[in-house]
């Protein structure tokens, strides 16, 4: 398994507090990008700008990523363009939810 | 794709503190009201008993809930640290001293009320201070800034006339007593409290529905017709013309009514369809903050001035909006302060409770229903004057209330 897929498996394990989903399934997670050197990029968002659990999510990403073996330094960029809408939740959050 | 990143860093051990002092006000409140409960019956509310136990709910808990509930939204309202928190921890103190005085010597003093008092306006000073410091600092200001700073100005006015108020007790020699008795009351309880909660529903019930695409287009014409009611509700205590007490009430009625159609957008755009239980309870609130608004425009329509009457509506205000109100968002934001505090660390290195498990819902169906009886019975039996059942149904209230702290207190227990 690759490292890009290793991150991957792993953020399904960081569960949004408030929802009770991981922020894979809700849709936060927008790249993962990982570099020769095992670094890993990862650019993601949150379901609204201000959300109180920001520090909590972005942190528990830094430290589940961390226990993964070979990885390099672990960079977050938490952008809120383009906005995250409800759309780019999976099947499952949205039944989770409610909503399907 | 713009990048950002906001570090409220809000120590939760302030916002908590504030909470805790309040939820012990809300049962000492109701205590001294139960005690007092044959006063109630009879209508009696401008005396020492009751403005004791009504300023220990009003400032002591409402008010100190309200303080301590903003230095941990405000930050995420308006994505702006808060500007100062050692400032804050010796606000904390000062306000309760004060405010712990003030409700006391009213209750046991009121000629020596005035000292209690001055301590208390020092500390919502100090809170006005540190609120306007943190709004200057918000780089782009939106309608929640426009509420929230409403909202602060009001609480100001408020503490002049309460202060003037006290003065009175204590002193005496400034006319108009009456007139400045129903703005402090108004100024309270309407500018200060309605605004806030409008404010910061803005943000919550959006946040607690998970709603994404709603407009808030009525949230300026709310602002401002609200605000204009207000205004010129206030200015009929002192013009004493009851077509401008008419008016006033159309107006915050009309402004109430434009925010709830705003709120009713944002919940039928929500992702999240079954609500938290404690979240629908505050929702209810703002129903009953509506049908409040539109029995006192009834009530003045209808030229009816009974003393009595108007007591239990305001008793209805402050319980089937404000309180109710908090009640229900305190059940979302303890959990949370709470949640933050112990397990935030926590997040991707082991399994970590979400905020649902840190609460009992059922428990919290059962509290909010009493808190409805109870309630409505109390408002009911007081209209008719029947002292056993003021008695029983502040009884009630008491216990429920007692019942609440403890479902509170459990949560810090997780």
């Amino acid at each position: 398994m690759s490292l890009e897929n290793k991150v991957g498996a792993a953020l399904f394990e960081v569960i949004d507090p408030e929802l009770g989903i991981n922020i894979m399934d809700l849709g936060l997670v927008y790249g993962i990008a990982v570099d020769v050197e095992d670094n890993v990029n990862i650019v993601m968002t949150l379901t609204t700008p201000g959300c109180p659990m920001h520090d909590s999510i972005k942190a528990g990403v830094e430290r589940r990523i961390s226990q993964i073996d070979g990885i390099g330094d672990i960079n977050i960029d938490l952008v809120w363009e383009p906005a995250w809408t409800p759309a780019k939740m999976s099947e499952r959050a949205q039944e989770m939810l409610g909503f399907a | 794709m713009v990048g950002g990143s906001l570090q409220s860093n809000t120590n939760i051990k302030l916002p908590l503190a504030f909470i805790l002092y309040a939820l012990a006000a809300f049962v000492v409140a109701q205590i001294v009201l139960l005690i007092n409960s044959d006063l109630l019956t009879m209508g009696q509310f401008r005396i020492p008993d009751i403005w004791m136990g009504a300023h220990f709910l009003l400032l002591g808990y409402a008010v100190m809930i309200a303080m301590g509930a903003m230095y941990q939204l405000v930050p995420v309202a308006l994505l702006t640290p808060i500007w100062n928190q050692t400032f804050g921890f010796i606000q904390l103190i000062v306000t309760a001293v004060g405010i712990t005085a003030f409700s006391i010597l009213l209750g046991l003093a009121p000629n020596k009320a005035l000292y209690g008092g001055m301590i208390a306006v020092i500390g919502v000073l100090m809170f006005i201070i540190q609120m306007v410091k943190t709004i200057n600092k918000q780089e782009q200001k939106n309608m929640m800034t426009a509420f929230i700073l409403g909202a602060i100005i009001f609480l100001s006015l408020t503490i002049v006339a309460g202060f003037l108020l006290a003065w009175n007790l204590s002193i005496g020699g400034i006319a108009s007593h009456g007139s400045i008795l129903s703005s402090h009351i108004t100024f309270g309880v309407a500018g200060w409290f309605s605004l806030l909660i409008f404010g910061f529903s803005y943000k919550l019930v959006p946040m607690f529905s998970l709603s994404h695409g709603y407009s808030m287009k009525w949230a300026k014409p709310a602002f401002f017709t609200y605000m204009t009611g207000l205004v010129i509700l206030i200015a009929s205590f002192w013009a004493k013309v009851a077509t401008l007490e008419t008016i006033g009430w159309i107006g915050m009625l009309g402004g109430f009514f434009f925010f709830v159609l705003d709120i009713r957008e944002i919940l039928t755009k929500r992702m999240k369809k079954k609500l938290d239980k404690p979240f629908s309870f505050s929702l209810v609130a703002i129903m009953n903050g509506l049908g409040v608004h539109v029995l006192a425009f009834a009530f003045s329509v209808f030229g009816i001035h009974n003393i009595t009457v108007w007591g239990w509506l305001i008793f209805l205000y402050v319980m089937g909006w404000i309180v109710f109100s908090i009640l229900g968002y305190l059940y979302k934001i303890v959990p949370f302060l709470w949640w933050t505090y112990k397990y935030a660390n926590k997040i991707g290195q082991e399994k970590v409770p979400t905020l649902k498990e840190m609460i009992d819902e059922k428990t919290s169906v059962i509290l909010f229903t009493l808190f409805i009886i109870s309630t409505a019975g109390l408002t009911v039996s007081g209209l008719l004057q029947i002292n056993i059942t003021v008695f029983l149904f502040q009884g009630l209230l008491t216990l429920t209330s007692l019942l609440y702290v403890l479902s509170i207190i459990r949560v810090l227990t997780k």
